[in-house]
């Protein structure tokens, strides 16, 4: 699939680290 | 439109006329069963309708199911089945067996069965939208969504309904284990997918995304091993695509390894490492062709023609070569004779089915309306029998070529 792009818009807290809708960390690590 | 997913064809199905002359003896009873018509129809219609969203879709199997269910289960909160579960015959053809259909006099049948369309149709719409020029954020969230959402459907018809058939699933049907596990972590896989892609476009740490491949990879692969005791001439097609999904995901979890092992200054591993992506990536390369050339049932995708797959064989190659630079001037390891064993875990990112419950039964179910089934008044010679060797027109899919051969072949 084509690469989407942009930044996370929605965060949840998954054992306790907050994440966006695909399940990624909300801050990249990198 | 390039697919970049295979799809395997729709279900087809006899229709339904849902006319009981004699035994529905009251106004409210006829209304139940032309609505049960009706929306049947509409939602067959509607999975071959490229105009169709979610939303229609959920309207449509929520008035269909729930009219449904008045034939599945009692209305008194008991288990004991609806009278009526065993009043109609039902035909539907499997996804990978041609025109010729089971036939099951069985009101949970047709549930599983169009269920099993619904999922199948999430799974479309998900391939469709991810094969669109350029994928919004929200597109890639609603194909994301859509194949979790598939996967939920598929897990739910497995675990809590086909086991409830009295009559046994046959061999190579779609209902049976098999088929319905492999679908179920196809959809999963196939979202993960789309985690990766984003998760490289965000630029995350190279170890996240090697270990999401990994996973991604082994979930292609246990995908491809569940339909190996199958005979092959009609699983062989959908079986390549497994495997070039698995290969291909081999080559990006071996390439962004690679890049952690820079990282920490073995460039030597590293450089072993890459070599190993290079090797799938050459792998997943042939096994595009054979897939497509490949004869079977279902959507041909065409994963190498797309720039997602392209830019990793860019990306093995100048990873390689930056490694081999580096291990010329600064590092001067020894290149491992072994791949690296990759014993990766995602922390992130692995895709779990979406819950997914049918609706409950439709408000025109009352006590009443349904002791207005007089089942003493059905015909002596019921003519709804099963004869299941009378084939089912195939579904006309937007998408799908038709394609009488089904056999194999590599040419």
């Amino acid at each position: 699939p084509t690469i989407p792009e942009g930044m996370p818009t929605e965060s949840k807290n998954k054992d306790g680290a907050l994440v966006d809708e695909f399940g990624l960390p909300q801050i990249p690590a990198t | 439109m390039t697919h970049w997913f295979h799809r395997n064809p729709l279900k087809a199905t006899a229709p339904v006329s849902f006319n009981y002359y004699g035994v529905a003896t009251t106004p409210a009873a006829t209304k139940i069963c032309n609505d049960l018509r009706l929306s049947r129809t509409r939602l067959l219609e509607l999975f071959t309708d490229l105009s169709c969203t979610p939303e229609m879709m959920k309207n449509a199997t929520d008035t269909y199911f729930s009219l449904l269910k008045g034939f599945i289960v009692s209305l008194d909160d008991s288990s004991q089945d609806s009278k009526l579960r065993y009043i109609q015959n039902f035909k539907w053809t499997d996804t990978l067996q041609g025109q010729l259909p089971s036939a099951q006099q069985d009101a949970v049948f047709e549930l599983v069965s169009m269920g099993f369309n619904v999922a199948l149709w999430y799974t479309k719409y998900a391939s469709r939208l991810a094969g669109k020029e350029d994928v919004t954020e929200d597109e890639a969230k609603e194909v994301h969504r859509s194949l979790k959402m598939a996967a939920g459907i598929f897990k739910h018809l497995k675990e809590s309904h086909i086991p409830k058939l009295i009559t046994p699933v046959e061999k190579g049907r779609d209902l049976e284990v098999r088929l319905m596990d492999s679908y179920i972590i196809q959809c999963q896989a196939e979202a993960q997918e789309v985690t990766i892609a984003r998760a490289i476009e965000l630029k995350h740490n190279p170890g996240l995304i090697a270990a999401l491949s990994y996973e991604t990879a082994n979930f292609y692969q246990k995908a491809d091993q569940t339909l190996s005791s199958l005979d092959p001439a009609y699983t062989i097609k959908w079986r390549k695509y497994l495997h070039l999904k698995c290969c291909f995901y081999m080559a990006y979890a071996y390439c962004y390894y690679g890049q952690t092992l820079l990282a920490s200054d073995k460039c030597g591993e590293a450089i072993r490492s890459l070599q190993e992506a290079e090797k799938f990536f050459s792998k997943a390369e042939a096994l595009c062709k054979e897939y497509g050339e490949t004869k079977g049932p279902g959507t041909t995708a065409k994963p190498s023609d797309h720039l997602f797959f392209r830019k990793l064989g860019t990306l093995v190659k100048s990873t390689l070569e930056k490694c081999q630079r580096e291990n010329g001037f600064i590092y001067f390891q020894k290149i491992p004779t072994e791949a690296p064993q990759l014993e990766l875990k995602a922390n992130y990112g692995l895709v779990e089915p979406v819950p997914f419950e049918f609706p409950a039964v439709h408000a025109h179910w009352t006590l009443e309306s349904l002791a207005a089934f007089d089942l003493t008044k059905r015909p002596k010679e019921d003519s709804a029998k099963p004869k299941p060797e009378e084939e089912v027109k195939p579904v006309k899919e937007p998408d799908i070529k038709p394609q009488k051969d089904t056999g194999c072949q590599i040419s």
